[in-house]
Protein backbone atom coordinates (compact mmCIF):
# COMPACT_ATOMS: atom_id res chain seq x y z
CA UNK A 1 0.00 0.00 0.00
CA UNK A 2 1.39 3.66 -0.78
CA UNK A 3 1.34 6.28 1.71
CA UNK A 4 1.26 9.76 0.78
CA UNK A 5 4.37 10.28 2.62
CA UNK A 6 6.24 7.24 0.38
CA UNK A 7 5.61 9.18 -3.03
CA UNK A 8 8.20 11.60 -3.99
CA UNK A 9 8.54 13.92 -6.83
CA UNK A 10 10.47 12.78 -9.75
CA UNK A 11 12.12 16.44 -9.83
CA UNK A 12 13.54 18.45 -7.26
CA UNK A 13 12.78 21.87 -6.48
CA UNK A 14 15.65 24.10 -6.61
CA UNK A 15 17.17 25.28 -3.63
CA UNK A 16 16.43 28.82 -3.82
CA UNK A 17 12.63 28.29 -3.78
CA UNK A 18 13.35 27.25 0.28
CA UNK A 19 14.23 30.25 0.50
CA UNK A 20 11.13 31.96 -0.72
CA UNK A 21 8.11 33.65 1.10
CA UNK A 22 5.15 33.19 0.86
CA UNK A 23 4.27 36.66 2.38
CA UNK A 24 6.77 37.98 -0.48
CA UNK A 25 4.85 36.08 -3.63
CA UNK A 26 1.37 37.09 -1.92
CA UNK A 27 2.98 40.95 -1.99
CA UNK A 28 4.11 40.11 -5.41
CA UNK A 29 1.14 39.36 -6.91
CA UNK A 30 -0.77 42.11 -5.23
CA UNK A 31 1.65 44.63 -6.53
CA UNK A 32 1.55 43.22 -10.27
CA UNK A 33 -2.20 43.88 -10.40
CA UNK A 34 -1.43 47.41 -9.30
CA UNK A 35 1.46 47.66 -11.93
CA UNK A 36 -1.22 46.18 -14.58
CA UNK A 37 -3.89 49.06 -13.49
CA UNK A 38 -1.45 51.73 -13.54
CA UNK A 39 -0.22 50.79 -17.01
CA UNK A 40 -3.45 50.13 -18.19
CA UNK A 41 -4.74 53.71 -17.45
CA UNK A 42 -1.43 55.41 -18.06
CA UNK A 43 -1.16 54.37 -21.81
CA UNK A 44 -4.33 56.70 -22.59
CA UNK A 45 -2.90 59.62 -20.57
CA UNK A 46 0.68 59.53 -21.54
CA UNK A 47 -1.50 59.15 -25.27
CA UNK A 48 2.12 60.17 -26.91
CA UNK A 49 1.61 57.78 -30.11
CA UNK A 50 -2.42 58.08 -30.25
CA UNK A 51 -3.77 58.97 -34.11
CA UNK A 52 -4.95 62.57 -32.69
CA UNK A 53 -1.26 63.13 -30.94
CA UNK A 54 0.35 62.01 -34.47
CA UNK A 55 -1.83 63.94 -36.60
CA UNK A 56 -1.64 67.23 -34.53
CA UNK A 57 1.46 68.35 -35.67
CA UNK A 58 0.95 68.30 -39.46
CA UNK A 59 -2.77 69.88 -39.89
CA UNK A 60 -3.56 73.60 -38.76
CA UNK A 61 -6.34 74.42 -36.80
CA UNK A 62 -9.90 74.63 -37.71
CA UNK A 63 -8.89 74.42 -41.35
CA UNK A 64 -10.08 71.16 -43.49
CA UNK A 65 -7.66 69.09 -45.70
CA UNK A 66 -8.65 66.75 -47.96
CA UNK A 67 -5.82 63.68 -48.08
CA UNK A 68 -5.29 61.82 -51.33
CA UNK A 69 -6.16 57.66 -51.16
CA UNK A 70 -3.52 55.71 -48.75
CA UNK A 71 -0.59 54.19 -50.51
CA UNK A 72 2.10 51.89 -49.16
CA UNK A 73 4.12 54.25 -47.55
CA UNK A 74 2.05 57.35 -47.11
CA UNK A 75 -0.80 55.93 -44.58
CA UNK A 76 -1.22 59.24 -42.12
CA UNK A 77 -2.36 56.22 -39.43
CA UNK A 78 -2.18 52.74 -39.19
CA UNK A 79 -5.17 50.29 -40.36
CA UNK A 80 -6.69 53.63 -42.13
CA UNK A 81 -9.49 52.72 -44.81
CA UNK A 82 -7.95 52.07 -48.39
CA UNK A 83 -10.22 53.73 -51.26
CA UNK A 84 -10.93 56.28 -49.55
CA UNK A 85 -10.84 60.03 -49.67
CA UNK A 86 -10.58 61.87 -46.19
CA UNK A 87 -11.00 65.04 -45.19
CA UNK A 88 -9.85 66.00 -42.24
CA UNK A 89 -9.94 69.41 -39.64
CA UNK A 90 -8.17 69.86 -36.64
CA UNK A 91 -10.09 71.75 -34.10
CA UNK A 92 -9.36 74.16 -31.29
CA UNK A 93 -12.05 75.52 -29.53
CA UNK A 94 -9.98 77.72 -27.30
CA UNK A 95 -11.67 80.89 -28.82
CA UNK A 96 -14.18 80.15 -31.12
CA UNK A 97 -16.76 77.43 -31.72
CA UNK A 98 -16.90 75.59 -34.92
CA UNK A 99 -19.21 75.29 -37.63
CA UNK A 100 -18.98 72.35 -39.86
CA UNK A 101 -20.20 71.55 -42.98
CA UNK A 102 -20.14 68.75 -45.22
CA UNK A 103 -21.85 66.54 -47.87
CA UNK A 104 -22.45 63.18 -47.22
CA UNK A 105 -23.11 62.14 -50.68
CA UNK A 106 -23.11 58.32 -51.16
CA UNK A 107 -23.45 55.16 -48.85
CA UNK A 108 -20.59 54.56 -46.74
CA UNK A 109 -19.46 57.91 -46.50
CA UNK A 110 -19.23 59.26 -42.94
CA UNK A 111 -19.00 62.42 -40.89
CA UNK A 112 -16.98 61.50 -37.56
CA UNK A 113 -16.15 63.66 -34.91
CA UNK A 114 -12.62 62.65 -32.49
CA UNK A 115 -12.16 64.36 -29.36
CA UNK A 116 -8.20 64.67 -28.18
CA UNK A 117 -8.18 61.02 -27.03
CA UNK A 118 -9.33 59.73 -29.84
CA UNK A 119 -13.09 59.33 -28.29
CA UNK A 120 -15.94 59.21 -31.66
CA UNK A 121 -18.20 60.91 -29.66
CA UNK A 122 -20.56 62.02 -32.58
CA UNK A 123 -21.01 60.48 -35.89
CA UNK A 124 -23.47 60.88 -39.24
CA UNK A 125 -23.21 58.31 -42.19
CA UNK A 126 -24.58 58.89 -45.70
CA UNK A 127 -28.38 58.67 -45.57
CA UNK A 128 -29.69 57.78 -48.93
CA UNK A 129 -33.23 58.91 -48.07
CA UNK A 130 -32.26 61.87 -46.46
CA UNK A 131 -30.69 65.26 -46.86
CA UNK A 132 -26.74 64.58 -48.01
CA UNK A 133 -25.65 68.31 -46.13
CA UNK A 134 -24.73 68.40 -42.95
CA UNK A 135 -24.03 70.97 -40.88
CA UNK A 136 -23.20 71.46 -37.50
CA UNK A 137 -21.64 73.75 -34.40
CA UNK A 138 -19.05 72.34 -32.62
CA UNK A 139 -18.94 74.12 -28.95
CA UNK A 140 -17.01 73.02 -25.97
CA UNK A 141 -18.62 70.76 -23.51
CA UNK A 142 -20.36 71.57 -20.73
CA UNK A 143 -20.45 75.53 -21.88
CA UNK A 144 -23.68 77.62 -22.74
CA UNK A 145 -23.12 79.55 -25.28
CA UNK A 146 -24.78 82.35 -26.91
CA UNK A 147 -24.71 82.16 -30.97
CA UNK A 148 -24.35 85.02 -33.52
CA UNK A 149 -26.94 84.46 -35.95
CA UNK A 150 -25.26 84.08 -39.34
CA UNK A 151 -27.38 82.86 -41.99
CA UNK A 152 -27.05 79.28 -42.91
CA UNK A 153 -24.32 78.08 -45.45
CA UNK A 154 -25.95 74.71 -46.05
CA UNK A 155 -29.78 73.63 -46.12
CA UNK A 156 -30.46 70.54 -43.49
CA UNK A 157 -30.77 70.40 -39.79
CA UNK A 158 -28.27 72.17 -37.95
CA UNK A 159 -27.22 70.99 -34.97
CA UNK A 160 -24.86 71.92 -31.65
CA UNK A 161 -22.79 69.05 -30.75
CA UNK A 162 -20.82 69.41 -27.63
CA UNK A 163 -16.96 68.56 -27.95
CA UNK A 164 -15.74 67.11 -24.61
CA UNK A 165 -12.06 68.28 -25.13
CA UNK A 166 -11.01 71.55 -26.59
CA UNK A 167 -9.36 70.18 -29.32
CA UNK A 168 -9.81 67.26 -31.52
CA UNK A 169 -11.12 66.68 -35.60
CA UNK A 170 -13.68 66.24 -38.08
CA UNK A 171 -12.97 63.73 -39.99
CA UNK A 172 -15.03 63.08 -43.45
CA UNK A 173 -14.78 59.60 -44.80
CA UNK A 174 -15.38 59.30 -48.61
CA UNK A 175 -14.92 55.50 -49.81
CA UNK A 176 -14.05 55.82 -53.74
CA UNK A 177 -16.28 53.11 -55.64
CA UNK A 178 -14.02 53.53 -58.50
CA UNK A 179 -11.42 55.25 -60.16
CA UNK A 180 -13.89 57.15 -61.80
CA UNK A 181 -15.55 58.58 -58.81
CA UNK A 182 -11.89 60.25 -57.35
CA UNK A 183 -12.77 63.82 -59.28
CA UNK A 184 -16.27 63.85 -58.00
CA UNK A 185 -15.53 63.07 -54.45
CA UNK A 186 -12.57 65.41 -54.62
CA UNK A 187 -14.32 67.99 -55.45
CA UNK A 188 -17.35 67.68 -52.52
CA UNK A 189 -14.69 67.02 -49.82
CA UNK A 190 -13.39 70.39 -51.14
CA UNK A 191 -16.44 72.03 -50.39
CA UNK A 192 -16.53 70.80 -46.48
CA UNK A 193 -15.36 73.29 -44.10
CA UNK A 194 -14.69 74.16 -40.86
CA UNK A 195 -14.89 77.39 -40.03
CA UNK A 196 -14.31 79.77 -36.43
CA UNK A 197 -17.46 81.45 -35.21
CA UNK A 198 -17.45 83.51 -32.82
CA UNK A 199 -19.13 82.78 -29.25
CA UNK B 1 25.55 34.86 4.54
CA UNK B 2 21.93 32.92 4.57
CA UNK B 3 19.95 35.68 5.62
CA UNK B 4 21.53 37.73 2.85
CA UNK B 5 20.88 35.32 -0.06
CA UNK B 6 16.93 34.77 1.12
CA UNK B 7 16.73 38.57 0.92
CA UNK B 8 18.02 38.71 -2.68
CA UNK B 9 16.33 36.07 -3.84
CA UNK B 10 12.87 37.49 -2.61
CA UNK B 11 13.67 40.73 -3.92
CA UNK B 12 14.47 39.10 -7.04
CA UNK B 13 10.77 37.41 -7.17
CA UNK B 14 9.23 40.38 -6.05
CA UNK B 15 10.32 42.00 -8.87
CA UNK B 16 10.14 39.47 -11.13
CA UNK B 17 6.27 39.46 -10.67
CA UNK B 18 5.44 42.43 -9.94
CA UNK B 19 7.01 44.13 -12.40
CA UNK B 20 6.73 41.69 -15.24
CA UNK B 21 3.91 39.90 -14.65
CA UNK B 22 2.18 43.39 -14.09
CA UNK B 23 3.68 44.96 -17.17
CA UNK B 24 3.14 41.36 -19.22
CA UNK B 25 -0.70 41.16 -18.41
CA UNK B 26 -1.34 45.01 -19.33
CA UNK B 27 0.50 44.35 -22.20
CA UNK B 28 -1.49 41.39 -23.45
CA UNK B 29 -5.33 42.45 -22.15
CA UNK B 30 -4.41 45.47 -23.84
CA UNK B 31 -2.81 44.08 -27.63
CA UNK B 32 -4.59 40.73 -27.70
CA UNK B 33 -7.85 41.71 -25.41
CA UNK B 34 -10.07 39.09 -23.80
CA UNK B 35 -13.35 38.25 -23.39
CA UNK B 36 -13.58 41.56 -21.36
CA UNK B 37 -13.00 43.86 -24.03
CA UNK B 38 -13.73 41.80 -27.64
CA UNK B 39 -15.44 39.62 -28.53
CA UNK B 40 -14.71 36.73 -31.46
CA UNK B 41 -16.81 35.29 -34.24
CA UNK B 42 -14.72 32.41 -35.64
CA UNK B 43 -11.17 33.81 -37.15
CA UNK B 44 -12.73 37.61 -36.85
CA UNK B 45 -12.00 39.76 -33.71
CA UNK B 46 -13.86 43.11 -32.68
CA UNK B 47 -13.20 45.72 -29.80
CA UNK B 48 -16.82 46.35 -29.28
CA UNK B 49 -16.69 49.51 -27.37
CA UNK B 50 -13.83 50.92 -30.29
CA UNK B 51 -14.04 54.56 -30.24
CA UNK B 52 -16.97 54.88 -27.80
CA UNK B 53 -17.02 57.67 -25.02
CA UNK B 54 -17.78 55.35 -22.17
CA UNK B 55 -14.87 52.40 -23.51
CA UNK B 56 -13.45 50.30 -21.17
CA UNK B 57 -9.60 51.65 -19.61
CA UNK B 58 -8.57 47.96 -21.72
CA UNK B 59 -10.01 49.12 -25.21
CA UNK B 60 -8.44 53.44 -24.70
CA UNK B 61 -5.53 51.46 -24.04
CA UNK B 62 -5.76 49.51 -27.37
CA UNK B 63 -6.76 52.49 -29.64
CA UNK B 64 -4.08 54.85 -28.22
CA UNK B 65 -1.31 52.93 -28.64
CA UNK B 66 -2.21 51.70 -32.10
CA UNK B 67 -3.07 55.02 -32.83
CA UNK B 68 -6.31 54.15 -34.17
CA UNK B 69 -9.30 56.03 -34.87
CA UNK B 70 -12.32 54.34 -34.45
CA UNK B 71 -15.97 55.08 -35.09
CA UNK B 72 -18.17 54.23 -32.20
CA UNK B 73 -19.30 51.00 -32.55
CA UNK B 74 -22.67 51.72 -31.95
CA UNK B 75 -22.49 52.47 -36.01
CA UNK B 76 -19.40 50.77 -37.81
CA UNK B 77 -17.66 47.59 -35.87
CA UNK B 78 -14.13 46.89 -37.48
CA UNK B 79 -13.52 42.61 -37.33
CA UNK B 80 -9.70 41.78 -37.00
CA UNK B 81 -8.56 38.45 -38.43
CA UNK B 82 -5.16 37.13 -37.94
CA UNK B 83 -6.06 33.75 -38.69
CA UNK B 84 -7.64 31.50 -41.23
CA UNK B 85 -10.73 29.41 -40.21
CA UNK B 86 -8.81 26.46 -39.23
CA UNK B 87 -6.51 28.68 -36.71
CA UNK B 88 -3.44 28.73 -39.33
CA UNK B 89 -1.52 32.34 -39.20
CA UNK B 90 -2.49 34.43 -42.22
CA UNK B 91 0.68 34.19 -44.66
CA UNK B 92 1.00 35.36 -48.39
CA UNK B 93 2.95 32.07 -48.90
CA UNK B 94 -0.86 30.94 -49.21
CA UNK B 95 -4.31 31.58 -51.22
CA UNK B 96 -7.47 32.04 -49.89
CA UNK B 97 -11.04 32.68 -50.40
CA UNK B 98 -13.81 34.62 -48.49
CA UNK B 99 -17.16 34.23 -49.34
CA UNK B 100 -19.16 37.08 -48.35
CA UNK B 101 -22.81 36.38 -48.37
CA UNK B 102 -25.62 38.15 -45.72
CA UNK B 103 -24.53 41.12 -45.67
CA UNK B 104 -26.90 42.88 -48.22
CA UNK B 105 -27.94 45.69 -46.15
CA UNK B 106 -24.91 46.58 -44.53
CA UNK B 107 -21.86 49.01 -46.28
CA UNK B 108 -18.57 47.11 -46.01
CA UNK B 109 -15.43 47.15 -46.72
CA UNK B 110 -12.76 44.28 -46.73
CA UNK B 111 -8.85 45.30 -46.35
CA UNK B 112 -5.86 43.56 -46.18
CA UNK B 113 -2.44 45.10 -44.34
CA UNK B 114 0.89 43.82 -42.96
CA UNK B 115 0.51 42.77 -39.21
CA UNK B 116 1.53 46.76 -37.83
CA UNK B 117 -0.98 48.32 -40.34
CA UNK B 118 0.63 49.13 -43.27
CA UNK B 119 -0.63 48.73 -47.27
CA UNK B 120 0.98 46.22 -48.90
CA UNK B 121 2.72 47.38 -52.17
CA UNK B 122 1.06 45.69 -55.23
CA UNK B 123 1.27 46.42 -59.12
CA UNK B 124 -2.39 46.40 -59.03
CA UNK B 125 -2.63 48.99 -56.47
CA UNK B 126 -5.29 46.82 -54.82
CA UNK B 127 -5.85 47.27 -51.26
CA UNK B 128 -9.39 46.67 -50.60
CA UNK B 129 -13.57 45.53 -51.94
CA UNK B 130 -16.13 47.02 -50.43
CA UNK B 131 -19.46 45.81 -50.80
CA UNK B 132 -19.46 48.95 -54.12
CA UNK B 133 -16.78 47.93 -56.20
CA UNK B 134 -17.23 44.18 -55.74
CA UNK B 135 -18.08 41.91 -57.93
CA UNK B 136 -21.22 39.17 -57.35
CA UNK B 137 -22.04 36.05 -58.44
CA UNK B 138 -25.45 35.97 -59.78
CA UNK B 139 -27.17 34.44 -56.25
CA UNK B 140 -25.89 38.13 -54.85
CA UNK B 141 -22.42 36.25 -52.87
CA UNK B 142 -19.06 38.06 -53.38
CA UNK B 143 -15.79 35.28 -53.53
CA UNK B 144 -12.73 37.44 -52.64
CA UNK B 145 -9.65 35.56 -53.96
CA UNK B 146 -6.56 36.53 -51.31
CA UNK B 147 -3.22 35.57 -53.08
CA UNK B 148 -0.22 37.41 -54.18
CA UNK B 149 -0.20 36.23 -57.85
CA UNK B 150 -3.43 37.84 -59.87
CA UNK B 151 -6.25 35.63 -59.87
CA UNK B 152 -9.87 35.83 -61.45
CA UNK B 153 -12.90 37.67 -59.98
CA UNK B 154 -12.15 39.43 -57.09
CA UNK B 155 -8.44 39.35 -56.03
CA UNK B 156 -7.19 40.84 -53.30
CA UNK B 157 -3.46 40.67 -52.97
CA UNK B 158 -1.67 39.97 -49.97
CA UNK B 159 2.04 41.25 -50.60
CA UNK B 160 5.60 39.27 -51.31
CA UNK B 161 5.82 37.47 -48.16
CA UNK B 162 5.08 37.45 -44.64
CA UNK B 163 2.50 37.19 -42.15
CA UNK B 164 -0.73 39.55 -43.32
CA UNK B 165 -3.94 40.58 -41.61
CA UNK B 166 -7.59 41.69 -42.69
CA UNK B 167 -10.22 43.80 -41.73
CA UNK B 168 -13.44 44.20 -42.16
CA UNK B 169 -15.23 46.84 -41.37
CA UNK B 170 -19.41 46.87 -41.76
CA UNK B 171 -21.32 49.85 -41.05
CA UNK B 172 -24.53 48.52 -39.51
CA UNK B 173 -25.93 50.04 -36.26
CA UNK B 174 -28.12 46.86 -35.92
CA UNK B 175 -25.37 44.50 -36.25
CA UNK B 176 -22.90 46.59 -34.23
CA UNK B 177 -25.34 46.58 -31.38
CA UNK B 178 -25.79 42.66 -31.46
CA UNK B 179 -22.05 42.23 -31.65
CA UNK B 180 -21.97 44.58 -28.20
CA UNK B 181 -24.40 42.13 -27.03
CA UNK B 182 -22.35 38.95 -27.99
CA UNK B 183 -24.08 38.03 -30.73
CA UNK B 184 -22.44 38.16 -34.33
CA UNK B 185 -25.70 39.65 -36.05
CA UNK B 186 -24.62 38.52 -39.38
CA UNK B 187 -22.90 35.68 -40.95
CA UNK B 188 -19.26 36.82 -41.13
CA UNK B 189 -17.19 35.42 -44.10
CA UNK B 190 -14.77 32.09 -42.95
CA UNK B 191 -11.46 32.15 -44.42
CA UNK B 192 -10.39 29.27 -45.69
CA UNK B 193 -7.01 28.17 -46.61
CA UNK B 194 -7.18 26.89 -50.62
CA UNK B 195 -3.66 25.96 -50.97
CA UNK B 196 0.18 27.33 -50.16
CA UNK B 197 3.79 27.22 -51.87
Amino acid sequence: MTTAASLTLPLKAPRWLDALGWRTLAGALLAAGIVHILATLAVPLLGAGSGFARLRQDLPANRMVVWPPSAPGKEPLPFLMPDALYAVCHYDLAHDSLRVAVTLAHAGWLLSLHSAGGENFYAMPAQPLHHDQVSLTLVPGGEKVEFVPQPRRVGGPEANVASPTTEGLVIVRAPLKGLAWRQDAEAILRHASCTPVPR
Amino acid sequence: MSRLRTLLVNLAVFALVAVGGGLGSAWYMIEAGSQLSTRTFGPWTAWTAAGRPDADPYTRAHTTRNALLPISSTLELTYKARTDSRGGKLTSACDYALVVEGLDSSWWNLAAYDTRGRLMANAAERYAFTSDTVMREPDGRAIITLARDARPGNWLPIGGGGRFVLILTLQDAAMASAAYEGAPGAKLPAIERVACR
